[in-house]
Order: C-alpha cells, then structure tokens, then sequence
C-alpha cells in the first residue's frame, strides 16, 4: 500500500505529467462544452496524440480527458439547456431552470463542486476495490473470464441509448468485427477479402473514431444551423453554508450510486446520473422543487455522473472490460501501450497503475479550480458555430487515424465506421454496444477456445464452474429479469 | 419506411455473414484438438443475432411504424463530400483533399463567409500536418503536395 501511494505522490514530482494533466483538462472542458463533442469523441480523437507519450503519460491524458470532459458538460447543460455530454441531460433539468432564475453562478458552482467530490470519491474508491478485485480475479481461468466477457455483453442490453435488443444485436455485430484477420490458432483469414493489411484484425483506433467522432460529425450535420442562446453568467459562486447542509447528503448518496454503476460493466455516466437524480429526488424534503431549479437536482446528477468515471476504471484496469465508451477507448490506449489489462497489471505494473489514479486526482483537483474561474470563458467556447467546428474534427479524425499505422486503409476504416454509426444512430442502434463488442470480441472467442480446450471439447463443463455460473447467472437476470418482474406483475394483476 | 424494413434487412446482411463463413477454410482436427473451426464462432454469432433479430420483429410487431425524419440536405452533401474526399486522396493527395473537403464541409454546412471557411480549411491541415510530420515523425501517403514537401 506504501509502495502504492508512493506512485500516487510521485505525479507531484512529474511536472511534464502535471503540465499535460493542467492541458488536457483544458481541452476536455473544452470538448466537453461542445454539444455533440463528448469525452468519448474526445479521448477517441486524442488517442492517436498520445502514441508517442510514455504509458503513463498517454493514460493520464485519456483519464484526464474523460474526467473532465464529463464535468465540463455541466456547463453548457445549465447555460445554454443543451448538455454537452449525454452524462450532463439530467443537468439540465435542474440547472438550467436555475440559470433562468438569475442563479447560473451558483447552478455552475454547486455542478462544479458535487462533480469534483464524486470524482475524488470514486478515485479513492478505485484505489481500494481495483486491487481487491484482482485478488478476486487471479482465481479466473479461460471458463471464469468466457463468463465475464459474456456477463460484460449482456449488460450492453441496459446501456442508455437503443433499446434492449438492439444494443444486443449491436454488441454481437462488434463481436463478430473482432473476427475478422487471421484466427489465432489455425491462420485461417476470416473475412479478410484478400485485404492483407487486415491479417491482424480490424485496427481499433480508426474504428472507435469512425463510430464516434465521424457518426457525430454526420449526426450534427442534421441540426448544423441550430441558434443556441445562452443565460447571463456574472461569476461562478461557490455553494453557501446553506447550500452545503442541503446537499451533502445528495452528494454522498450520489457518489456511491454513481460510482456503483460506474463498477458495472457497460454502463456509464448516464445512466448514473439519472439515477442519482431520481435518487435525490426521492430522498429530497422538497421533491416538488425538482425541475424548478432545485440545487440538490444538480447535485444529484452531477456527483453521480462523476463518480461513474472512477467506477468505470476498475472493471476496465482489473478485468479488461470496459465500464463505458470513453473506458473502451481508454483500454485501447492500454492495449497499444504494451499495458495488459487485467489482475496482472496489479502486480506488474502496480507503480504505473497508481500514478495513473494520481493523475486522475489531480485532474478532477483542476477541473474543480478551472470550473470556478474560467467557466465563464469555456461557455462562450460552447458558441463556436458547429459549420466550423466539425470540419476540424474531420481533418483531426483523418490525420489521427493514419498516423496510428501509416496507412490509408485506417482512413477508409473511420469513413466506413462513421457511415455505419450514423445509420445505426439513425435507426435506433447506439454504437457503443459495437464499439464494446469488438473490444471483448477477442476475449470472448479465445477463452471460449481454451475452455472447450480444458473441457475436451465438453462444453457444458462450462456451467459446473462456480464462479463462472454465478456471472451466467448474473447474465440471465440482466436480460431476462425486466421480463420476468413484467410477467409476474402482470400474472398477480 | 415499412417497420419491418430494419428486421428484414439485418436478417439479410446476418444470412450473408453466414453464407461468407460456411465458405472459410477448416482446419484439420489435429491443429483444433478440442476447439472449434474458424468459422464456427462467426456463424454462431450470425445465429444469435437472427434470433435477436427475430425478437425485434416480434417487439415492432406490437408497436406502430417508426417515424423517421428524411435524411437533412446537409447530411447527404456531407456524404458526398467524404466520397470525394477518399476519390481525391486516391488519386491526388491527401493533404490536397483535407482542405477541400473542410472547405466544402464549411460551405454545406451553412458558412456564408469564404474567408472564414478557407482559413480554417487551410490553416488546420497545415498546423495539423507541421505537427504529426515534425513532432510525432508520421511519414504521409505521397502525392502531389507531399511529394513536393519531402522532395
């Protein structure tokens, strides 16, 4: 634990990795307050920035983006009732009302301060279940992880945007994505066309930027000339004594939820956030001033959405699933920096590991500062007209996907998967589930091999593992369980 | 658009996928031992994914047709600019096709100001470019401008 924290101290003495957490987060806010630009477009676009930066480095920057960025949405959600991250929506039910009041410094001041709070306590909370669950997860074996991975899948079945079945017909086509290129074993090219460049698979970069940047790049070109209005904002005013006795119990309360659903695999930010506001709500004395500007609203949403972040990193770092889109960026980041994800990381690399949770600590620290004294300045930011905004995206999106391998096939990849995500979108399919589909689709089919290795061929070995049933299991209810609570509900009406 | 339009198209694209993997190599059973073929873990994914398919008819079954607003003029113009994008990269050069299609991205998308939409079309790629090919070492696809660059 000494060692642990010695590595957490040591980002202190790091000012190359202070300057780049006191950068990005600069830019994550930035990112963030562009409607349309989330932490995930964003992290997906600076990936490729990152290649040539120590592990650490590269890590701390996606972190810090993804930290940032998911506060700074908070601003444009009070000022201008357009969240710039999805996580912010609930935001705006409270925030911006609040805005209209006359109260835009003291909405910003209460999101900024439950933002920084749920981060810094999820971070806290990372730094002690991460390396209890890899105790847990050295026990796993091909037949334990096979289970995760399909426990990770099934979770997709909740992920806000889409419904049910089609996040599940989503994760499953990213699944199959990642069997395309050479089969592991045998050599055998699986749907390669002849296409060499292709022998290792789909590159993961350019599809991650093609399903997230690009899509929303076509996504925003249907409300391109939209005109935002935005409310008067004098300062950023820190929450009174009386703010603080009505909301630090919403906070707390949040910060736990949030950091709960962050832990699960596939969920994310907003899904926590809407529970941590209909959390507050419910626990609140004065539930009728919900949606009329109520502080605790705020609160409630914005320590959740936070908190998530820190959640989102243990199954990401312990077990190599990731807890979110952003989080499925950041494990490719892992991946082409050599890092393997997973209980290993823990003991191996226990050093990097901590100073990656210090620079996440320190980013929510400079997001707390940046948040009080320059909101101001990045709500205007949110006014860049998007007819201009998204052309640079574009030539980010392009020139970020070829430098990753040197090649043009990575471009037509972001083109192809922008035009796929947008059809998706589209049609009702969030790109997340694929996004995460193609990350465990390796996962999934290789320790399914080795399983039915172990097993000698036997598959319904499978289900005499016990820690394996208990993810089948955990499986089942996440896809079954809303039917069969309907079906009984139904049956007793 | 007919609300079955969406089942009955991905069941297409998943029986494709199918017949695409019945037609991959096997491998002899010496190399696979108690595994599966190549081929198995697709098709088999195929299958789950006609039957999720299946459920979503079943569920649009009971719902009415989904309302879907045409595709914006802008979106498709941004389409067309990707295409012409890709031909231009292809046959001229990329950072030739960069600012023409940020230029013409800017124009589709509402920009009335010339000056404001070639600027930023210009000065983006080159500042962009100045910084992968000096600082971070990318070495770009040749064409007509980088090979004036490189020389």
């Amino acid at each position: 634990m000494s060692e642990a924290l010695a590595s957490m101290a040591l980002v202190l003495f790091d000012p190359y990795l202070l300057f780049l957490i006191v950068i990005t987060t600069v830019i994550g806010i930035v990112i963030g307050v562009l409607p349309g630009l989330g932490a995930t477009t964003g992290a997906a676009l600076l990936l490729p920035f990152t290649l040539t930066m120590e592990p650490v480095h590269a890590i701390a920057v996606l972190a810090t983006i993804y930290v940032s960025a998911t506060f700074a949405g908070s601003i444009t959600a009070i000022l201008i009732n357009t969240p710039g991250t999805s996580a912010a929506a609930a935001t705006t039910f409270d925030g911006f009302p609040l805005a209209q009041k006359g109260e835009a410094g003291r909405a910003l001041g209460v999101a900024v301060v439950s933002s920084a709070i749920g981060g810094i306590f999820s971070v806290i909370i990372l730094c002690i279940a991460a390396p209890l669950l890899a105790l847990i997860a050295y026990e796993f074996r091909p037949p334990e992880y096979f289970a995760l991975t399909v426990f990770g899948l099934s979770m997709l079945a909740s992920i806000s945007a889409g419904g049910a079945i089609k996040n599940l017909i989503g994760g499953v086509f990213g699944v199959w994505l990642a069997t395309i290129g050479a089969e592991r074993v045998t050599a055998i090219e699986r749907f390669m066309f002849g296409n060499y460049e292709l022998y290792e698979g789909l590159s993961f970069v350019p599809v991650m930027i093609g399903l997230f940047a690009m899509s929303e790049l076509l996504v925003q070109s249907q409300t391109a000339n939209k005109i935002m209005n935005i409310a008067r904002l004098d300062a950023v005013r820190l929450p009174t004594k009386d703010d603080y006795r009505k909301i630090w119990r919403t906070i707390v309360r949040s910060s736990g939820i949030g950091t709960f659903i962050g832990i699960l695999p596939a969920e994310g930010a907003t899904v926590a956030s809407m529970i941590g506001y209909s959390e507050a709500k419910r626990w609140s004395k004065q539930p009728d001033e919900f949606g009329k500007g109520s502080i605790e609203g705020i609160a409630g949403a914005e320590a959740a959405n936070n908190s998530a972040t820190g959640g989102a990193m243990v199954p990401t770092l312990v077990l190599g699933i990731p807890g979110s889109g952003t989080t499925a960026i950041i494990l490719v980041g892992l991946m082409v920096h050599g890092l393997r994800p997973g209980p290993y990381l823990f003991t191996e690399q226990v050093g990097k590991v901590y100073q990656i949770f210090g620079a996440m600590f320190l980013a929510n620290i400079a997001f707390l500062l940046m948040g009080l004294y320059l909101a101001k300045f990045f709500a205007q930011i949110s006014l860049i007209p998007a007819r201009l905004l998204w052309p640079i995206v574009f030539c980010l999106s392009i020139v970020g996907a070829y430098a990753l391998n040197s090649s043009l096939l990575d471009v037509w990849l972001v083109l192809i998967f922008g035009v796929i995500g947008f059809v998706a979108r589209r049609y009702g399919f969030a790109v997340a589930p694929i996004a995460v589909g193609l990350i465990l689709g390796h996962m999934v089919e290789v320790n399914l091999q080795n399983s039915l290795k172990m097993f000698e061929g036997n598959w319904l070995l499978l289900f005499t593992q016990p820690i394996a049933v208990v993810f089948f299991i955990l499986a089942f209810l996440g896809l079954c369980g809303p039917y069969i609570f309907q079906w009984i509900m139904k049956r007793d009406k | 658009m007919h609300k079955y339009t969406i089942p009955v198209s991905l069941s297409g694209l998943w029986i494709i996928i199918i017949y695409l993997a019945l037609q991959l190599d096997t491998s002899p059973p010496l190399i696979i031992g108690d595994s599966m073929q190549p081929r198995s873990f697709p098709i088999f994914l195929m299958i789950l994914n006609l039957i999720l398919t299946m459920v979503l008819a079943r569920q649009m079954w009971t719902m009415p047709a989904e309302e879907h607003a045409s595709v914006a003029l802008p979106t498709w113009l941004s389409i067309v600019v990707l295409i012409l994008f890709c031909v231009t990269t292809i046959y001229a050069d990329m950072f030739l096709a960069l600012p023409l299609a940020m230029f013409a991205l800017a124009l589709v998308w509402g920009e009335r100001n010339i000056f404001m939409a070639s600027g930023v079309a210009l000065v983006t790629p080159y500042l962009v470019f100045m910084l992968f090919s000096e600082v971070l070492m990318v070495r770009f696809p040749r064409g007509i401008l980088i090979d004036w660059y490189y020389g």
